[in-house]
């Protein structure tokens, strides 16, 4: 039980680490983008990823 | 299909977070846990904002009003929780380290230190030269934001790993609450690796988020429902580093004694302190002169 969960500890942790090196690499190339959200909330809300005064309110009304 | 089970998800939320609320105040728990109560509070209070805003968009709010609101709570109740999952993670270490006082008062100068240092780096980060208030606020959140996860990943790893010196079990609340924060620390930063590719409003990044809130909130809610078992009495083998470097950071806080080294006029002696050290001092070259003699006769 112990090695299970500390190897799931491990898992999250190296995951973790593996991602945020993802994230350095796509926000510099987002650097020249119009795109402004760079992380999201872990919840369900719909993330506005686009500026307040988006002529299409981003979608939010849904399709 | 896909936006239906978000706004399921989306409406489960608030009701996991008020239950957990529920859980945390019935055993009496939210007094230890305050900055846990908060940061439920914070985020029951954006879903109390944002679902009507999107239920609502088009239905009798102008649909750029309420996307315009709704970026604007969403994006400030996230750097509230940023900085509020910090103070979790404080307290949860400050918690853990209760039975070793030396490391705990050296961890919390250290944490200290690396939460304002990482707070600069996400200001200093986020200011670039003809930057809008708006891409600063955005920037400056998604760099504390990442922070916080690294940082919460590194506890959680302590936690796991020191849990025994500590004198916890995988069924304290310590460890759960720690476990949590780390899946959802997890989570936080594979979203951020995977928006920069698929930046839209409603997408699977919003499923997967929802259900990894949801998890961690169950298994919150799982741990203040039912009673947390007592610490263990903790026997640490006297080798221990834990020991040893709690040992050395309590010796490191203790107050200093003062010498006094010279130019002391003699007046500021009481007669009887005067009268010791005059024996004391009468005393000396005999003892000298008996260790000479001792040696010599040894020899």
């Amino acid at each position: 039980m112990k090695n299970i969960v500390r190897a799931f500890i491990v898992v999250l942790a190296v995951t973790g680490a593996a991602a945020s090196t993802q994230i350095s690499s796509a926000s510099s190339s987002n650097a020249t983008t119009t795109v402004s959200a760079t992380i999201a909330k872990t919840s369900a809300l719909p993330i506005p990823t686009c500026a307040p005064d988006d002529p299409n309110a981003c979608g939010m009304a849904g399709k | 299909m896909t936006e239906t089970f978000i706004h399921l998800l989306s409406y489960l939320e608030p009701v996991l977070c008020a239950m957990l609320i529920v859980f945390l105040v019935r055993s009496k728990a939210a007094r230890e846990y305050i900055y846990l109560v908060a940061l439920l509070s914070v985020r029951l209070a954006c879903s109390a904002i944002c679902l009507p805003l999107i239920y609502f968009c088009s239905r009798g709010i102008e649909q750029h009003l309420a996307y315009r609101a709704y970026f604007y709570v969403y994006w400030t109740s996230y750097a509230l929780e940023a900085i509020l999952s910090l103070m979790v993670i404080y307290s949860i270490f400050k918690l853990a380290m209760v039975p070793l006082k030396g490391l705990q008062t050296l961890g919390m100068l250290v944490f200290r230190w690396v939460a304002a240092i990482s707070v600069a780096v996400a200001i200093g980060v986020a200011v670039t030269p003809h930057i809008s208030k708006l891409k600063f606020m955005v920037a400056m959140v998604t760099q504390l934001q990442q922070t916080s996860s690294i940082l919460t990943l590194c506890l959680l790893l302590f936690v796991g790993f020191a849990i025994r010196p500590m004198g916890l079990s995988f069924r304290s609340r310590i460890f759960g609450i720690s476990l949590g924060m780390g899946f959802m620390a997890t989570i936080s930063l594979v979203d951020a690796a995977w928006i920069s590719h698929n930046a839209e409003m409603y997408s699977t990044l919003n499923i997967v988020n929802g259900i990894a809130d949801c998890i961690a909130l169950l298994a919150w809610s799982a741990y203040f429902a039912f009673p947390e078992p007592k610490r263990r009495f903790i026997v640490l083998p006297t080798t221990s580093p834990f020991l040893r470097w709690n040992q050395i950071s309590l010796a490191l806080g203790d107050d200093p004694g003062f010498v006094a080294i010279g130019g002391i006029p003699p007046d500021v002696f009481a007669p009887a302190e005067l009268e010791v050290m005059r024996r004391a001092s009468s005393k000396m070259p005999v003892s000298i002169d008996s260790a000479t003699a001792l040696h010599s006769r040894s020899a």
